[in-house]
This record gives structure tokens, sequence and C-alpha cells, in this order.
């Protein structure tokens, strides 16, 4: 028993080590940079990315800029084209998220610009920051790259206003709708018309005793 | 039973058409749940039709409220005649004709360790938290070589069953670029398993991997990339796609409709404080009369009716709508049968005559369409039916001034006919 247990465990021991010195996507010179054909507010930023760390303060994009990330993607140190390298932006309220893919040269290096104008209308209506992940994955055993990088925030004014998408038909509950009644018709208070209703009774008598003044 | 029917049927028409329509590994299960027969014509037709089936025929056969499982294969093309079909309904498959959905971060590496092709997928959750769930549970779901469906926005008759992970897309493999520069679809928005529910109810549910059918992979033990080893849940989910797309789950059937005039009476809580006043259903109420409207529900779970249960999220509502809703209200339930539920509302009809309905439509993803309506006549106040003039105190002074009138010409008679004119005394003639 004890020489199977201690023999197990060598083995756990031997597995653990092969599995740390595994293959894994990563990537290198990592930098994400905001280009717009004014001077905006955050127009020239430039942030450096590194692996597993995303950036602490959020990137801003404003109405006509672009985002563009460069990466040098490698495989255990060294550089190399994997089959998949993306970029993916989700909104964190709704879940909803696309990703761009990276254009990657031969040499490793991956470049991918997107403009104000690539962001889909439900996500640009987002308040919240959208949240923006690298995704590296290739076929084989290598274990594929994929970690928040940074933080997207939409800049909202005047001239980025771009009118919400309009909301698709979907069957669902509708808004409850109870019918306002006209008001019943009223009348004036009771001691304005008793006030009448005795002028009007008493015309009688003092109608009869005028006449009946004047014949004697 | 049921389902070892259904799986005989997938095995013997895969047999027909492999024969019938060259290479292509297209699966047509049709089957109802009343008319077996009817249907059985189509399989005859089908086996006749060959190479010849068109988006159209298969169009007119959900026209006709038939149902259709539809599975494609990652491994071999798809038909032109297939994606043309889709594309009808707003489904787009991806415009390379092999193409293969990979996920390099939720794949089997038992099988797939190479080619990430086998997505290890969770069972799904609900859409929206006022969507019936069919689908869910806690297994793994083993999705060998999938072809990726994006479903189009504007129509809300598709649903999404199972979608891909967030990191999952699609590519060809026959390309051969070393990486991917504009794939068909990412992540959440490939649809691997999509439904349509047509107007009619009847359903089209398009699976993107036959494989996932295979006997194989209903049992198969897979391990994810953390490690864990878990059976698949390919068969319930199997059994859950093709319950649905058959009728044998998620149907409403309406039970009895029925609306009277009622008399609330606050005191009394809960539904005893409406009483019926009359007889049920008449073809005509009054302007702002009490009426109470009463609809029975099932659903046909498999091979019985039920009881429909409503989520918290959602309602069902009633409609007493002329030409626009004048009132839109949540239905309550009031009464369980062992086969139904009830559910009622009451109200007070609109201060407007004319021809109203009671309006119920129910249309949820994955529930097949309730709607009901039932026409009456709302007339107004008939004469009698206004207050006594002496009880609208504003009209004292006009029903005094009346009376008085009247006193006053009365006793003018009768003083002129009583009277007499004054005579001087002795004269004997009318002094002038």
């Amino acid at each position: 028993m004890r020489l199977r247990s201690y023999l197990s465990s060598v083995i756990l021991g031997l597995c653990t080590i092969s599995s740390a010195t595994a293959a894994s996507w990563g990537f290198d010179d990592g930098s994400v940079s905001i280009h717009g054909k004014k001077a905006g507010v955050g127009a020239g930023a430039k942030e450096k990315l590194v692996e597993k760390k995303p950036l602490v303060k959020p990137i801003t994009l404003g109405a006509s800029e672009t985002v563009k990330v460069l990466v040098t993607i490698k495989e255990d140190k060294k550089a190399k084209r994997p089959h998949q390298a993306f970029l993916r932006l989700e909104e964190k309220q709704s879940h909803l998220e696309t990703s761009y893919a990276f254009a990657v040269k031969e040499s490793g290096k991956g470049k991918v610009e997107i403009a104000r104008k690539d962001i889909p209308a439900q996500l640009l209506a987002s308040k919240d920051p959208l949240s923006a992940s690298i995704i590296i994955g290739s076929f084989g055993t290598t274990k594929a790259y994929y970690s928040h990088a940074f933080d997207l925030v939409l800049e909202q004014n005047a001239e980025s206003a771009v009118p919400p998408p309009e909301k698709p038909l979907r069957y669902g509950k509708l808004p409850e709708i109870h019918h306002k009644f006209r008001a019943d018709p009223t009348s004036p208070p009771k001691i304005i018309t008793l006030v009448f209703t005795a002028a009007v009774l008493f015309a009688l008598p003092i109608l009869v005793a005028t006449v009946s003044l004047e014949w004697k | 039973m049921r389902w070892l029917f259904s799986c005989l049927l997938l095995g013997a028409l895969g047999l027909v058409q492999a024969l019938s329509s060259s290479g292509s590994r297209l699966l047509v299960v049709i089957e109802e749940i009343t008319d077996k027969e009817k249907y059985s014509r189509f399989w005859v037709d089908l086996e006749g039709l060959g190479p010849a089936l068109s988006p159209n025929r298969l169009l007119e056969f959900v026209n006709r409220n038939g149902n259709i499982l539809l599975t494609l294969s990652g491994d071999s093309p798809t038909p032109t005649a297939i994606s043309s079909l889709l594309l009808e309904l707003d489904i787009h498959l991806p415009p390379d004709r092999t193409s293969l959905v990979v996920d390099h971060l939720n794949y089997d590496t038992l099988s797939a360790s190479e080619k990430h092709d086998v997505l290890l997928l969770p069972q799904p959750s609900a859409l929206r938290p006022d969507v019936r769930n069919f689908f869910g549970g806690d297994g793994l779901i083993a999705f060998p070589r999938g072809v990726a469906q994006e479903l189009g926005n504007d129509s809300p008759h598709l649903a999404p069953i199972l979608r891909a992970g967030g990191t999952a897309y699609s590519y060809n493999p026959k390309d051969e670029t070393e990486n991917v520069e504009d794939p068909f679809a990412v992540g959440e928005q490939i649809s691997l398993v999509s439904s349509m529910q047509a107007r009619n109810s009847a359903r089209f549910t398009v699976l993107g991997s036959v494989e996932a059918l295979e006997d194989t992979w209903f049992d198969a033990k897979v391990k994810a990339l953390d490690g864990k080893q878990s059976k698949t849940a390919n068969q319930e989910f199997a059994r859950q796609v093709s319950a649905w797309t058959f009728m044998e789950a998620g149907v409403l059937r309406v039970g009895k409709v029925e609306h009277h005039l009622s008399s609330t009476n606050e005191k009394v809580p809960g539904n005893d404080s409406v009483f019926q006043l009359g007889y049920l259903n008449p073809k005509i109420y009054r302007v702002k009369n009490d009426v109470t409207f009463n609809l029975e529900l099932s659903e046909y779970a498999y091979d019985r009716l039920s009881p429909l249960t409503i989520l918290p999220a959602d309602s069902l509502q009633l409609e007493f709508s002329m030409l626009s809703p004048f009132h839109r209200l949540n239905l309550q339930p009031i009464l369980h049968t062992p086969n139904s539920t009830v559910f009622s509302t009451t109200f007070k009809t609109p201060d407007q005559h004319g021809i109203f309905a009671f309006k119920v439509n129910y249309k949820r993803p994955f529930l097949t369409n309730v709607e009901v309506k039932r026409e009456v006549t709302v007339r107004h106040f008939a004469h009698d039916e206004y207050p006594r003039s002496w009880e609208i105190s504003g009209g004292w002074p006009w029903i005094a001034g009346i009376w008085v009138t009247i006193a006053g010409w009365l006793s003018f008679v009768w003083i002129f006919l009583y009277s007499e004119p004054a005579y001087e005394k002795g004269k004997g003639k009318k002094s002038q």
C-alpha cells in the first residue's frame, strides 16, 4: 500500500511538472493606442499591454477615433502565427459581444484597428465601459490564451451621438393599459342650489302680495 | 417508446437519403403527434424527390402545420437548396459550403485534442427571464463538427436553442490560410441549434451537427481543458430538442372561454368578491358595466394535459379593444384543475359605445401561439338608466321654476274666474 501511494504521488508529481512545461500561446510588445483626425481628449494615448495583466485605467474612444492594438504573438517565446487571434469586446450588462480578428503577419506581429463605426450599434449605446479581451489560440495541444486586456470607454457627446438602433419586435408582455374614464357630470354645491331654489319658490307669494296691494 | 420510434425514423430516412440525393448527409425527420398517416405519404414523396427537394416544398409543408428537424454536418458540404431554404427563414449559413465551428478553449481533449472541433457546451439556460427553458440541465453537451448559423435580428419567430461559447468561431477547413482573417461568425452570435416557430405554431429546428445524435456521442466520456471528466448529456438534449420540435413539449391548449356581467363587493377578499349576474357569454354589455373574463389554459407535455404556470416575469394579458386596446390587463390564475389553469380578471367596460373584442394574444418563444377573440357590443345607457331628475341637485331651481309657473297660472285662473268687477253703489251700472 505504501509503495503504491508513493508511486502514485511520484507519477502525480511528474504529471504536474509536465503540464507546467506544456506550450502556451501568449504575446509580447503589446500596445493599445488611440488615433484620431484631430487631437481629442484621448487621442495620442498609448498604453503597453502585458500578458494576463489588464490595464487599470480605461481607454477612451472619441467620436471619429480609432483604437489600434498591436501585439507580437508567440508560442512559448517563439514568434508564430496562430489560427485565431481576436480582440473581443463585451458589454457587461447585456453580455452582448463581438470579436475582431487581428491581421497577423508571418513574423507573428498582429494588428487590429477598430474605428467607432465598426462597433455594432447595440454596443455603442452602452454607458458602461466595454471590456476588451484578447483571445489567441490554434490547433494542437498548445494552451490558448484568453484574458481581459483593457476597458474601452465610449465617449458620448453631441457629435458622436448615434440614434439608438430600432428595437426589433420580440414577443413578450406589453405594458398594462387602464382606460381613463370621463369624469361623471357634477352638480354645483348644494348651498348655491338651495339659495336659488328658495328665490324661485318665494317669487310666487311675493308676486301675489304685490298685486293684491295694488288692488287695495 | 416515442423516442425509440423517432430514432428509427432517423435511421431509415438516412438510408433513403443517402441513396437518392448523392452524398448529402441531410436528414429530414417529419413527425406529428396526431396524424402520422398524413406524413407517411410525404415520406413516399420524399423518396421520389431526391435531389429535387426544393425549399418551396418544405415551406409548403411548414405552412400546412408540419414540423421539421433539420440536421447539418460539418463533414460534408451543405446543399445550396438547404442554404436557400434557411435564408427564407432568416437563418444564415456560412457562404463557404464546408465550414466548422472550433473553440480552442472549450473542446474535448479526449477526442479532438488537435483539431478542437468537438465543442463542450453546458446545457443552455433560459433566453430571458420571461421565456421558458425546455433545454436546461446540468450536463455538458458534446458538439462534434458543427455548422455555425447566424440568426437574423428582425424576426421574432427565431430563437437560438444552443449558442457557442464566447471564444468559438467558424472557419472553412479547405481554406489554406494560416490565420483566420474574416470569420463568418464568432462567439455567442453563433447559434449551433436554432429554432423557428411560424405564426401557425409549426416548428422548424436546425441542428448544427448530425454527429451529436450518434449513439457513440450519447454516453461518451469527455474531458474538458480543466481536466474534469464527465459523461455527455447528448441523449437528454436530443430528447429535449426532438420533443420540442415534434410538439411534445411547449404546446398550449385553450379550454373554456367565458365572460359575464358581474357585481363586485370590495369587502370580500380575493375572487369571491366577484359575483356573476345574468347568464354566461352575453352578446351585449353596457358602458361602465363590471365584466369578468375567464380563460382556461392547459399545457400539453409528452402525453397529458397539465395546468399552465406563467413565469413570474411574464404575464398573460387580456385586451379589451375596439380599434386599439382600451384595457390591457394581466390575467391572474384563480383555479387549478387537474388538467388546466383558469385565468381571470374583472374590469369596467369603457365609457365608449361600439363593437369591442376580448382578445388574448399570447405568443412567446418556445410556446405555441394562443389567440382568442370574442366580440361583444357595448351599448349606451338606456333612457331609464340615468339618475332621476330630482336626484340631480343642480336641477332643483329649474324644477322649482316649473312648479312655480304651474301654481302661478292656476292661481291666476282661479282669481280671474272668481273675482267680480267693482260696481258703484245705487247706480246699477258698471262704473266707467
